[in-house]
């Protein structure tokens, strides 16, 4: 797989070091959230099913 | 996107990149796609994303052309994509309509992820409105996503997209026109000081506003070893929900500012109202234009009747609020012919950028086929001193044909102009304004509005067509 090493805009360090923590912590938050969804399916309760992304509407209301 | 200066000759704003370049020929605007891209541009197309894209109307739409390409070299292919029938710039944008350019880029972000490609850019300038649509128009934003990596265009988005939208929405909606003195968006270390102490307990202007700009502070010129650089795919997805919500939370209402109220408190009867409402359908049913300026728009319902025709009509007003309500019942009505923008005529957008020549300045992106100018003409020659030659020398070189109301002096409006400073305008009269625009342009009609002493005039520039 081709992967560029250096982008050619410089993505600052501190921006990739802050992004790298508070990722870090948003995806435990997903994580959480998708086992959560698991645990309660073990008890039959069905989670809202999340709409795909290819039918998301990004504009605001 | 704009401007064809030579024959064969790159765009001054396609540089940065090496993956390919912008360049216009015999009036066409091709894109060079470099050897170096070659990889992802075949991803790009094979994965299903750029279907994906351009159906949700995200991704501007092209197609592969035998062109000689502008760089030999250098040349993977040359494709041709659609062409955006009017460039605007963020400083130029609404809340509303820079929050949707925010919002669109997130997902493309999303949908590339999952055809295992991230955007490497995250440049507000590359969002254009096409068909009243927030769209991608850099076909070469994407590289190839390898789980690990992070978001390359993290610091971007929140410079280009987060800080503004948090100042519009939280600080002043003015705030915006910092975009305009930096490029490449608002220095966030800047937006952590201006936002208000509050922001501190928002969850996500806090991690990607204030501890960023501290991270950038600290962490200045620090070399990040790869490593450690590391981050999973649900990390990513993580970061990008938490943008989209970050961003979907900030709210700005247009309240009650200048104009936005305007059309209650005119001085004129619904007759006078429609009349002028018929002339321009009239006159713009006649002359069919395909490009329409409508200077000092308001929130746009004369922008509606001229873009009847079919015409791409720029609505632009210097009021934040009638231009939040422009295009928000654009949205609403889904308009795709009408292009709500923020401009200050009495200063309208410079050509910014390196060599002065990145973007470009508003009355260079014309010239239109017809310009309205209604009940504008006393905010420019009496609020703004505007002499009535240098306006019509002005209206003359930005479009073709010209819609112009006339407000005399003993109307309403204009007393309230006069009324707390000296009267410095004699020339300011029916037979003054003619003989200045006497001077660029053929007047063609001149209407008397009914129940009113304002006067409509339609006229044709003078100026050779070299000058448009």
């Amino acid at each position: 797989m081709h992967f560029t090493p250096l982008p050619y805009l410089d993505p600052g360090s501190g921006s990739f070091l802050i992004q790298l923590l508070i990722a870090a912590l948003l995806g435990l938050g997903v994580a959480l959230r998708a086992s959560w969804g698991r645990i309660k399916g073990w008890f039959g309760v069905k989670s809202q099913p999340k709409a795909d992304d290819d039918d998301d509407e990004p504009e605001t209301k | 996107m704009t401007s064809q200066k030579q024959n064969s000759s790159q765009l001054a704003s396609s540089f940065r990149d090496p993956s390919g370049f912008l360049f216009s020929r015999d009036g066409v605007l091709y894109r060079q796609v470099n050897h170096k891209y070659e990889q992802e541009y075949a991803r790009l197309m094979e994965s299903g994303l750029y279907d994906k894209l351009v159906k949700a109307r995200l991704l501007i739409p092209h197609v592969e052309v035998e062109q000689t390409p502008a760089e030999v070299e250098l040349a993977h292919k040359i494709i041709r994509p659609e062409r955006v029938p009017f460039i605007s710039y963020p400083y130029e944008w609404s809340f509303g309509q820079l929050k949707d350019a925010a919002l669109a880029t997130l997902s493309i972000q999303r949908r590339a992820l999952k055809a295992g490609m991230s955007l490497k850019d995250a440049s507000a300038y590359n969002i254009q409105f096409m068909r009243g649509k927030a769209t991608l128009i850099d076909t070469l934003s994407f590289e190839i996503y390898k789980e690990g990596q992070p978001w390359v265009a993290y610091r971007q988005f929140c410079q280009h997209f987060l800080a503004p939208l948090a100042l519009m929405a939280l600080r002043d909606v003015r705030l915006s026109q910092l975009l305009r003195v930096y490029i490449d968006g608002v220095p966030l270390d800047l937006a952590s000081e201006l936002l208000p102490q509050k922001t501190r307990f928002n969850f996500g202007l806090l991690t990607h506003i204030h501890l960023h700009a501290g991270a950038q502070k600290r962490y200045s010129g620090a070399e990040v070893k790869s490593r450690a650089a590391s981050m999973s795919q649900q990390a990513m997805t993580g970061l990008i929900d938490s943008l989209d919500s970050t961003v979907r939370k900030l709210e700005w209402k247009p309240g009650g500012t200048e104009w936005g109220n305007y059309y209650d408190i005119t001085n004129y009867s619904d007759a006078a109202f429609e009349h002028k409402k018929h002339l321009v359908r009239e006159w713009s049913g006649r002359l069919k234009p395909s490009l329409v300026w409508d200077l000092g728009a308001n929130n746009g319902v004369f922008s509606r009747v001229a873009g009847q025709v079919g015409a791409l009509v720029v609505s632009s007003d210097i009021d934040p609020t009638a231009v939040e309500q422009n295009y928000r019942q654009v949205k609403d009505e889904k308009t795709e012919s009408l292009l709500p923008l923020l401009i200050d005529l009495t200063n309208p957008s410079p050509s910014i950028g390196w060599a002065n020549a990145e973007r470009d300045s508003f009355g260079t992106r014309g010239p239109a086929n017809m310009v309205l100018a209604l009940a504008l003409i006393h905010h420019l020659a009496i609020s703004n001193n505007v002499p009535l030659l240098q306006v019509a020398d002005f209206f003359s070189k930005i479009g073709k044909w010209l819609v112009i109301e006339f407000v005399p002096k003993m109307d309403s409006q204009v007393q309230k102009l006069l009324v707390s400073r000296e009267d410095i305008f004699p020339n300011y009269t029916r037979e003054g304004f003619e003989a200045a625009f006497c001077q660029r342009f053929r007047i063609a009609e001149a209407v008397n509005v009914r129940e009113s002493q304002r006067v409509l005039y339609l006229m044709e520039s003078l100026a050779r067509p070299s000058d448009h």
